[in-house]
């Protein structure tokens, strides 16, 4: 399978909205609408960044299991 | 292809789902006491119930009809669209929603004209409007084209059937009712799309050398197992067309745009509430719709390797789903996965009937009414708005029906309607620079421009990132990055060239006073002191003044003091806050145990004397 099929996807995506993604925390953070000395804000964070991880593996584990079936 | 259309069975299956719909809708109408109540529902639900319906709402009948085909043609990269909302979760979560939920905007045209002036609101309005009864009109197209199959009426009769059959649980319960209709038919749909998908692997089990699971992903190719499309090819589905589309643009427009959503959100309880709403539906609740609403297409695509000729040659792209249902189920069991259509079609229209009821109202009524009119009045008026938008969607329906496929349809819709939108309500919210001549500026000239690039798509094939163009179909999919980059740009040009806004007149309005926010919507400074919930009996108590009062001891336990905001609902939490009521916290008596309320917190929280409140401080 070419890399146009496989990775390059997986790239733009998670580099053009990781962009987004990480432009948004700091700006929530910038402007304190997420403070993180607030213990449920906290918990926030940690819930924003894992959702980010969460989303790049599940897509990252499909590529590996289609590449693998090849 | 002619489509098998069910059995008798099937048949009466979907007409008992129909009639259970609408008398569980109409049941809950008594909850609508107010305008408030009708449209946001009381601000008071909990984040599981709110989040449930919004699967109802996300997932339309298009959308079986839709995924399934891409499904069936791609493979598993059918579910690009559903996973990819996560990049602008941080900017609704701690930005957009703090905002609409506590400065009380009740519409986003609303928000345009406090953010901006009235003549943004009314652009505002206008292609809210557009935009949501088309996609009403587009739900009951698609649903219409599968039922009259079935049942061998006209479509246009099929279409105003439904229409009716809506009409009669919206009419009286108002956001309530949608609330409740879309939590039940929310569990349907998921219910009835995971039930065919392993009724589809049960089938290919069966039928082929491998069980279970790997009888599903053994019988796709390399190349359909991939979650993702190919970079830029075909045209008509790749991956960087419909990341700008969907992922940029349709996310941003769901989120911060789409009118039934918010309104669901504003029915939480809190923002904290809204906040976990969001983050389950989009952790969990998107992946399992991606598979319920793809699932037919990727198990008729595996039987189609598997097994040539069970499915038709010729099968028609928008009639997959009927076919591998069709095949799959038994007879009854066929009728039960339509009526989940069906579900899935009532849900997503009654939201946006009722979010286009709420517009009409807030913002065309309310602004042009010389006098102000009872509750009892606009509540009354909006009734018969959701009665008059379904006319009018019912009227649209043929023009939809010449498109090619609903497919065209409902992108045609978003590409059309949503980036000047996106671009006014994105920059409005995080640019304080953003003035009204701009974004009217980003309405009118990036409209003019969008159109520009419909008939000259040359202008569109530097941003095409090398994907081909059709003759005289120009671009499907990365036109929404044309349009969003020339809104964009016209809006940052003339904010540039334009006097910037006071701080006092965007006072609250921005991501920048987030933190002020609970101040401003409380009107006091916010106690912030960790308490914990009392469970209390009640008494009614009629006093002047908006307060229900609680023992001494009590408001120590929940670290209150007079003046707070507290939330009180019927301690049985499965009922999630259907009955309870907002207030403020009075003077403490001295009956511990015990919390005095007056006759109209009881007739808005619709308590029963013989279960506790659980009360909690709000801030």
């Amino acid at each position: 399978m070419e890399f146009a099929n496989t990775w390059l996807p997986f790239i733009y995506l998670y580099g053009v909205g990781g962009i987004a993604f990480v432009l948004g925390m700091l700006l929530i953070l910038r402007t304190k609408a997420l403070r993180v000395s607030f213990e449920r804000d906290k918990k926030w964070l940690w819930v924003l960044i894992y959702g980010f991880l969460f989303y790049a593996g599940l897509h990252a584990t499909f590529i590996l299991l289609a590449i693998g079936s090849y | 292809m002619d489509i098998a259309v069910g059995t008798t069975l099937d048949r009466y299956v979907i007409l008992a789902y129909f009639a259970i719909v609408m008398g569980f809708g109409a049941y809950f109408g008594k909850y609508s006491k107010t305008t408030s109540d009708y449209f946001f529902g009381g601000r008071r639900f909990a984040w599981w119930l709110i989040s449930i319906s919004i699967v109802a709402t996300g997932v339309g009948s298009h959308s079986f009809v839709k995924y399934s085909t891409k499904a069936y043609q791609y493979g598993l990269s059918s579910t690009m669209t559903y996973m990819n909302d996560w990049f602008f979760i941080p900017l609704f979560m701690f930005g957009w929603l703090p905002i609409i939920y506590y400065t009380r905007v009740r519409s986003i045209p609303e928000y345009f004209e406090r953010r901006f002036n009235r003549t943004a609101r009314y652009l505002a309005t206008m292609m809210t409007l557009l935009y949501m009864i088309g996609y009403i009109a587009i739900q009951f197209l698609t649903l219409a084209t599968a039922l009259y199959r079935i049942y061998g009426i006209p479509l246009m009769m099929t279409v105003i059937l439904i229409a009716i059959a809506t009409t009669v649980y919206m009419h009286f319960g108002g956001q309530t009712s949608v609330i409740f209709t879309d939590l039940f038919q929310g569990l349907i749909l998921i219910f009835a799309g995971l039930l065919l998908f392993f009724l589809g692997i049960q089938y290919l089990g069966d039928h082929t050398a491998f069980s279970g699971l790997q009888a599903f992903w053994m019988n796709l190719s390399p190349q359909e197992k991939l979650p993702l499309a190919h970079f830029n090819h075909p045209p008509d589905f790749n991956f960087v067309g419909i990341f700008w589309q969907d992922g940029i643009a349709g996310s941003v427009g769901f989120l911060f745009l789409n009118q039934g959503l918010i309104m669901r959100f504003m029915a939480a309880k809190s923002v904290n509430e809204g906040r976990k709403a969001a983050a389950f539906n989009v952790l969990l609740i998107l992946p399992i719709s991606a598979i319920v609403v793809s699932n037919a297409g990727w198990i008729g695509r595996a039987i189609s390797n598997a097994l040539p000729g069970v499915l038709p040659d010729g099968l028609a792209a928008n009639d997959v789903f009927v076919a591998v249902a069709n095949v799959v189920s038994a007879p009854g069991v066929f009728g039960f996965i339509i009526a989940a259509l069906c579900a899935a079609l009532m849900s997503t229209a009654d939201t946006l009937v009722n979010a286009s009821s709420a517009i009409i109202i807030n913002d065309i009524y309310r602004p042009l009414a010389k006098k102000a009119k009872s509750e009892k009045r606009e509540l009354e008026l909006a009734r018969w708005t959701s009665i008059a938008v379904k006319v009018i969607a019912v009227i649209l329906v043929p023009f939809f029906n010449s498109f090619d496929s609903i497919y065209e349809a409902h992108g045609w819709f978003h590409s059309t309607f949503t980036p000047p939108l996106v671009v006014g309500v994105f920059l409005g919210i995080f640019w304080k620079r953003f003035t009204a001549p701009a974004v009217i500026a980003t309405f009118v000239v990036g409209a003019f421009l969008m159109i520009l690039g419909q008939f000259i798509p040359e202008l569109i094939s530097p941003f095409s990132h090398g994907i081909e163009l059709r003759p005289g179909r120009g671009y499907t999919y990365i036109g929404a990055l044309y349009n969003l980059v020339v809104c964009a740009s016209v809006g940052v040009i003339v904010a540039l060239f334009t006097k910037p806004d006071s701080e006092e007149k965007l006072y609250g309005l921005t991501i920048f006073d987030v933190h002020k926010l609970k101040s401003i919507f409380k009107g006091s400074p916010v106690n912030e002191e960790k308490g914990k919930n009392a469970l209390v009996k009640w008494k009614v108590k009629d006093t002047d003044n908006n307060v229900i009062r609680f023992s001494k001891s009590d408001m120590d336990l929940m670290k209150a003091l007079p003046g707070d905001l507290v939330y009180v609902q019927d301690s049985r939490w499965w009922l999630g806050g259907l009955k309870s009521a907002h207030s403020t916290f009075g003077e403490p008596h001295n009956e511990d145990g015990v919390a005095y309320i007056n006759s109209m917190h009881l007739d808005h929280g619709q308590f029963v004397e013989a279960y506790q409140l659980k009360a909690e401080k709000e801030m």
